[in-house]
């Protein structure tokens, strides 16, 4: 990590020498202090350390850790684990009957009425790998990695609302106004290609997830932190085309012109900041040469879009893991995918189990194993961490909305058992890491909460969930949150 | 990439800095580093409790021995918890002096394990203080303000206004030297986009500086400058600059938030917040109207618009999701941002226990939430409760006459009925009684006490109807009325946990004769239910073809009950039976048959009711109410919703939230406001006009020094208080104790709460007038210029920055009010959630297009990527203050964003036309963008520009328009 590029070293280098050597630190104290600000008093007399020129060692705060960057991808919706992964043939068994009321008591759900009946899995199972982890055949693509996998089947989430439950996925909190993990992660370990985002956002294109932004919005972390959402579709970033008929050397020579404008605004006044935004405006002049090449799967050959299932032009989740892929190979530090749809209530055709369900399988089994795939054919497996989740699970019992039985066959939210799997650095693969219940409604060895899952994943990265942290509000804000978390040792490679 | 890891002092204090030195460079907003923070004030080696003490014990003791833990029983946030553990004068008997000196790893505090032993330094502040008296005091924010004397100085004649002596004061202690005066022509850029957003034109700088050449003295000038305040305060603009600072605190948006975050018509509040300002509304008065304005007597049209404040609150109309869990999240989320906004208190801590720092109590924090339970907003999806405002301000006065009018004949109405529904004599309950279903819904009948009801089991289905057949009593001869009660199903538990409501759609009454086996079916005149302003008319259950009437929507908590009163009385032969059919076809967010699950029947012959079929009166009234209603409908309104509290019988109790959630419920609570502060008025009832009252209040130690400081921060970069959103023990102490202090004592009385009063203080002061030029040998010592050396300059808001650039290219459109607009939005970026919400951008011709920034349309989960690329809070919660960034995106948006290339686009026509010259035209333009001449070589670099496009005129004056617009001195203040 902080690779910084020449250019970028040089220029901090000029700056110290032209401006006394204490010029930016005077601005990176102010962005320390900014954050120490909330804390008491003196405090940050001490604190307040300049950040360049230092002898201490930086990377002191890291726990060594093998994982460069994350590629999560997440299934909005909550995808069926029964459908999936957790294969649970004692509810087969009870297919059809009466949900016994002990299931029922004291839980809250989002659709169900009454009394439902239990629903077995709707499609056949089979062990795979070496390891024999279970996979239903709706993915039987992704069922080749079964050795490459690491599963967690006893996820547990407090939320079972889309939004909150969303929220809590990816930012630990159920509410809005908090950093998500992709902004925690680029605001500690910051970015290995200047010319990029370092927290890139691709979304499948139908529904924006329900709370939006907010999912990979960087709280009260300062805004260069959120998550910058790119488009296989027209502008990749917002504004980073220049309007029609401004050439590349129009724009060049009217940055020259502002920047000489600017250093005389700075010889007049003093104020650091100008000298930072001249510099910004030279970043932006790199990022929209930079985004648009790394955005460009044309470039690919047609066996690897084969692979995929690519299809360049189309707005789709074959298309953004091939583009995770690339921004992986350009060192972007946290690649997240949302794909949409999994929401398999059976109130629709297309949000049904038995309808919707099996193409969204379709449209994600090729795809992610491919992703798997070229990671590893490129190396990037070795230092790159793959997660898959939903924000819960679903019921063993159908849905009975309205206290009718369905035209469809669907499940509602669960949030007592869900699966999330991860891939790559760091992780054992081939394993599986806690049960549910004979029929899947509730995680009971080794349930595993949210909490749990961010602290492992930090720690994955080399971050102590405990001492990374943010003064906010009062409050030394962990992504982790206040509860205690746990690091998951037995995943842990 | 750096990161840095600073000191480890204590765990809680251990602090993690990491700075992208490549992508951002934040705007120093911070502490002083090199100076300390806190006034020099008291004797020399005093040692001061608040400014010496207090910061060692929260730093080393209170994480333990604090508000959430107080292990061994001990906290340091409660002194007269902890006051015995110093004894004053006498080190040997303090607990606390003797344990952290101790060199016993099990005596000495904090445990090893849980930070480093004090510091020599902080030792020996402790010795001082226990041999001086060990004077523990009230937390400073906590103590009212009191005024302070005007420090002496060496040179009285730089002040200005009454802020400089204290400004100057500070800097003479630290041997710094004030900077000159801007130019005034500086001055006048600073003072109007701070005042009104926009930047002056190039006549009102004329027109200044002319007047400024004339003034002969110090005095004249000063007159020049006041003169042009009192222009800029008067300017429509003024309210429309300010009203996005208090937007941010009470988090307005245009859209409900969370699951789908579909469309709120809530405009009419932000247009009152704009004039408010503008018409300088009294702080204090805009405080009450706003918090309970519904509350005040004979309550004005702007009195309820202004509690459409606390109706910012999130909604959630997701599917599947519970009402009532998302009604208790906007009551405690009025209850923190009441504290955030006026207070500056991390209240919220308390949601979950007791303040960590702050002597606030978890059960204050529910006592305080109490003020705001009894509103009837409940998370629906229709808005209700919601005031029908005119669009037209002139007509408010008129409307609201009507509407107080009609609700008070309507309530005469209601009483009148409900007099003869609520005498229990009135009823004979029906017992044997019979319960049938059209679906699987599957329902038993219970004997309760002296009635019989009938209760669902288990799974409801939609669209449910109940036939209830029972024997009508022996010895009724005549029926009058029926009533229908419905209940919860578990009456205790929904007391405080309410469950799934119901809606009659429809329902029907027969009498079946013995002899006869069809129904006779009865005739209902008007039904009378229990709330005199009810969401749903109950009369909707006896119209066929609406599927709303008598309803507890969404949530029934308690026993709710209509009566239906006959149209004419029935004689009721012997043996008769009652049957009555209740039909329900409502499913609330998709997921929830809202059916009455339990209930009973009871029938009167109570001439009471007859009678109340040829009431005169009654009806004489219902003739005025629906004259009042033809009234009314005259005056083209739109729809805000509104605070309104629930009628009294029908008031909800407050709990104690167990670890801050609503599932989990303690012991119930009263309103009221926390011990640790003055007690509210005793005069009043305690509900939310009474607490209102208590925030305005002279006792009051925070209101006015979190409104002064919010001003000061927006003027100088930096509050007072750093920590604008915390004046707690965790947030900052002032950098001017004194000098803050004086500002809120005048603001409360000199300036009576006149915000454009205290402005006017503020930038006519001196410190404020100083030249921002940044003096290399302060930059090290107070980078932050918390210390005022320097005028303020830091980067525009982001409002200001889009504002401005249409000013400057004379695009700007100064139509006010009205609907929130929607200029152009990058494509891909309006994907809301529900198809319906189209954002449709006004064609070029259209003055829509060009409207200040205030009026664009806020939606939460999709922030206007220009102003979210300038700090602008997504306004999901209350944003006390912005952060100022620094990205490449920032140059990205004022370099391609469609808003902004057509603003160069204009800005190029109007230097084209401007002159005939190219030397003349930059001047021109640069004057108009920056607000001064350039200088010569700022002339050729851009006459250069413009030669190097000889063959691409119109390019050339684009791209001389965009580098102006996009100077850092344009894009600064």
């Amino acid at each position: 990590m902080n690779r910084r590029s020449l250019s970028t070293e040089m220029f901090s280098r000029q700056l110290a020498q032209t401006t006394r050597r204490h010029f930016l630190q005077g601005c990176a104290t102010g962005l320390g202090a900014m954050w120490l600000g909330m804390q008491s008093g003196q405090n940050q007399a001490s604190a307040s350390v300049p950040l360049l020129a230092t002898d201490d060692d930086p990377h002191s705060v890291r726990i060594p850790a093998k994982v460069k960057r994350v590629i999560f991808l997440h299934m909005i919706g909550a995808p069926s684990q029964l459908e999936l992964f957790d294969f649970k043939p004692d509810l087969k068994r009870l297919d059809g009957e009466n949900c016994p009321q002990s299931f029922l008591e004291g839980k809250r759900f989002a659709f169900i009425q009454g009394t439902p009946k239990m629903l077995g899995h709707q499609f056949p199972f089979k062990q795979h790998g070496e390891s024999g982890a279970w996979f239903s055949d709706r993915l039987p693509h992704l069922a080749k990695h079964a050795d490459d996998i690491c599963f967690i089947k006893s996820m547990q989430t407090d939320q079972f609302n889309h939004g909150p439950a969303q929220l809590m996925v990816h930012t630990g909190q159920p509410r809005l106004g908090y950093p998500s993990i992709g902004s925690w992660v680029t605001y500690g370990m910051g970015t290995e290609n200047e010319n990029l985002p370092g927290f890139m956002v691709l979304l499948s294109g139908g529904r924006l997830p329900r709370v939006g932004k907010a999912l990979w919005s960087g709280g009260f972390l300062p805004s260069v932190y959120q998550g910058v959402q790119c488009r296989s579709k027209g502008s990749p970033i917002l504004n980073i085309a220049d309007p029609k008929g401004t050439t590349r050397d129009h724009r060049r020579a009217m940055l020259d012109t502002l920047r000489r404008m600017n250093k005389k605004s700075y010889d007049q006044f003093g104020d650091p900041e100008t000298l930072t935004r001249i510099e910004q405006y030279e970043m932006a002049f790199k990022m929209q040469a930079a985004v648009p090449e790394a955005m460009d799967i044309t470039k690919e050959s047609k066996k690897t879009l084969e692979m995929y299932g690519a299809k360049p032009g189309k707005t789709s989740l074959a298309n953004n893991c091939l583009l995770a892929r690339r921004m992986a190979q350009e060192g972007v530090r946290f690649i997240q995918l949302y794909d949409w749809g999994w929401d398999s209530h059976g109130a629709s055709k297309s949000e049904a189990i038995n309808e919707g369900f099996k193409k969204k399988c379709s449209d994600m089994d090729k795809p992610v194993a491919a992703l798997l795939a070229d990671l590893k054919d490129h190396n990037l497996l070795d230092d790159t961490l793959v997660v898959w989740s939903g924000e819960f699970g679903r019921t063993p019992m159908r849905e009975n909305r309205g206290g009718t039985e369905m035209k469809f066959v669907g499940r509602d939210h669960n949030p007592s058992a869900f699966t999330i799997w991860m891939a790559g650095a760091g992780i054992k693969p081939g394993m599986t890491y806690g049960e549910t219940d004979e029929v899947g409604y509730n995680a009971v060895t080794n349930p595993v909460q949210l909490r749990d899952f961010h602290a492992t994943l930090l720690h994955l990265l080399g971050f102590d969930h405990k001492k990374f942290f943010v003064p906010f509000q009062g409050l030394n804000q962990k992504l982790t949150g206040v509860k205690e978390a746990h690091v998951i040792e037995e995943i842990l490679a | 990439m750096t990161i840095k890891l600073p000191s480890m002092l204590h765990s809680r204090l251990f602090s993690f800095i990491a700075l992208a030195t490549i992508y951002c460079c934040l705007d120093c907003v911070g502490q002083l580093n090199a100076v300390q923070v806190g006034d020099v004030v008291g004797e020399e080696g005093v040692v001061m409790f608040n400014r010496d003490v207090r910061p060692i014990l929260t730093k080393h003791c209170t994480g333990c021995h604090g508000g959430v833990k107080q292990a061994a029983g001990l906290s340091f946030v409660y002194p007269e918890e902890a006051s015995w553990t110093a004894e004053a004068g006498d080190l040997e008997d303090s607990v606390l002096f003797e344990r952290v000196i101790s060199d016993d790893p099990d005596e000495r505090m904090p445990p090893p394990e849980h930070g480093p032993p004090l510091s020599k330094q902080e030792i020996e502040t402790l010795k001082k203080w226990i041999e001086q008296g060990a004077d523990w005091k009230t937390h400073w924010a906590f103590e009212k303000p009191k005024n302070a004397d005007v420090p002496k100085v060496s040179d009285p004649k730089w002040a200005t206004t009454s802020i400089d002596p204290f400004v100057l004061s500070r800097l003479e202690k630290e041997n710094i030297k004030p900077s000159p005066d801007a130019q005034p022509a500086r001055w006048l850029r600073r003072v109007s986009l701070d005042l009104t957003g926009l930047p002056p034109t190039l006549q009102e700088r004329e027109d200044f500086l002319s007047r400024i050449a004339e003034s002969k003295t110090a005095g004249q000038k000063n007159s020049v400058y006041a003169d042009e305040v009192d222009r800029l305060l008067a300017l429509p603009a003024y309210g429309e600059r300010w009203a996005s600072v208090w937007l941010d605190q009470v988090r307005y948006a245009d859209s409900k938030g969370l699951g789908v975050d579909g469309r709120r018509n809530i405009w009419k509040y932000r247009d009152w917040v704009i004039d408010a300002l503008n018409k300088d509304l009294a702080y204090d008065e805009f405080t009450v109207k706003q918090i309970a304005g519904d509350l005040l007597p004979d309550a004005e049209m702007e009195d309820l618009i202004a509690t459409a404040v606390h109706r910012l609150t999130q909604s959630n109309e997701e599917g599947g999701t519970d009402d009532e869990e998302f009604r208790v999240a906007a009551v405690l989320d009025r209850v923190n941002t009441t504290w955030q906004a006026w207070q500056g208190i991390t209240f919220g801590c308390t949601q979950c226990h007791a303040h960590p720092y702050d002597p606030i109590r978890h059960e204050e924090f529910y006592q305080f939430a109490g003020f705001f339970n009894n509103t009837q907003d409940s998370d629906l999806n229709e808005e209700w409760p919601v005031v029908s405002a005119p669009i037209d301000s002139s007509q408010y006065e008129s409307a609201a006459k009507l509407d107080r009018e009609f609700e008070s004949v309507k309530t005469e109405i209601w009483e009148r009925q409900f007099s003869a529904v609520s005498k229990d004599k009135n009823w004979q309950p029906l017992t044997g009684l019979m319960a049938k279903t059209n679906n699987q819904t599957k329902v038993v009948v219970k004997t309760v006490a002296n009635r019989d009801e009938y209760r669902t089991v288990d799974t409801v289905t939609k669209g449910t109807q109940f036939t209830l057949t029972a024997p009508v009593p022996d010895g009724l001869k005549q029926l009058t009325a029926i009533r229908f009660t419905a209940l919860p199903l578990d009456s205790e538990k929904a007391a405080t946990d309410s469950e799934w409501g119901f809606v009659v759609s429809h329902l029907e009454a027969r009498l079946i004769l013995p002899d006869n086996k069809t129904p006779q079916p009865i005739e209902i005149g008007r039904i009378v239910g229990d709330e005199p302003m009810p969401f749903h008319d109950p009369n909707g259950s006896l119209n066929p073809k609406s599927n709303v009437g008598f309803s507890a929507y969404t949530r029934i908590f308690a026993a709710r009950s209509a009566a239906l009163i006959l149209k004419e009385p029935l004689e009721v032969p012997a043996g008769a039976k009652l049957q009555v059919v209740l039909k329900h076809r409502i499913l609330a967010l998709g997921a929830f048959p809202l059916i009455a699950r339990r209930g009973h029947l009871a029938v009167s012959d109570s001439k009471d009711f007859s009678d109340l079929l040829t009431d005169k009166q009654l009806n004489s009234l219902k003739g005025k109410l629906s004259k009042l209603k033809a009234n009314r409908r005259k005056i083209k309104s739109t729809s805000v919703p509104v605070l309104r509290e629930r009628p009294e019988h029908l008031s909800r109790p407050q709990h104690v939230f167990i670890r801050g959630l609503f599932l989990t419920k303690d012991k119930q609570v009263q309103p009221s406001t926390p011990a640790s502060f003055a007690p509210m008025p005793k005069n009043l009832p305690a509900n939310r006009l009474a607490m209102a009252k208590w925030l305005v209040s002279g006792e009051n130690p925070l209101t006015s020094r979190v409104a002064v400081n919010r001003v000061w921060a927006r003027l100088f970069g930096v509050g007072l208080v750093a920590t604008e959103e915390d004046f707690g023990s965790s947030g900052d102490l002032p950098s001017h104790p004194k000098l803050l202090d004086h500002l809120a004592v005048k603001f409360q009385g000199d300036f009576g709460w006149k915000q454009k009063e205290l402005l006017k203080e503020l930038v006519l002061s001196r410190t404020y007038r100083q030249s921002s030029v940044v003096r290399p040998e302060l930059l090290e010592r107070d980078p932050n210029n918390r210390l005022l050396a320097r005028g303020p300059r830091h980067r525009l808001p982001a409002e200001t920055i889009r504002d401005q650039a249409l000013a400057i290219s004379g695009l700007l459109q100064t139509k006010m009010y009205g609907k929130p607009v929607h200029p152009p939005i990058p494509a891909g970026v309006w994907t809301p959630f529900s198809g319906k919400d189209k954002w449709e951008t006004p064609k070029r011709d259209s003055e829509d297009r060009y409207r200040k920034s205030i009026y664009t349309y806020t939606k939460r989960s999709i922030p206007y990527p220009m102003f979210a690329a300038f700090d602008c809070p997504s306004r999901e919660v209350n944003a006390p203050r912005r952060l100022r960034s620094n990205t490449p995106t920032h140059a990205l948006t004022t370099l391609n964003d469609e808003t902004f290339v057509e603003c160069f686009e204009a800005f190029a026509k109007q230097i084209q036309e401007s002159a005939k010259e190219p030397q003349q035209q930059v001047k021109l333009a640069f004057t108009s963008a920056t607000c001064r001449e350039p200088t010569e070589s700022e002339v050729n670099e851009l006459v250069m520009l413009l030669d190097s496009y000889a063959d691409d005129k119109t390019r050339g004056y684009q791209t001389l328009a965009s580098v102006l617009l996009n100077l850092d001195e344009v894009l600064t203040k």
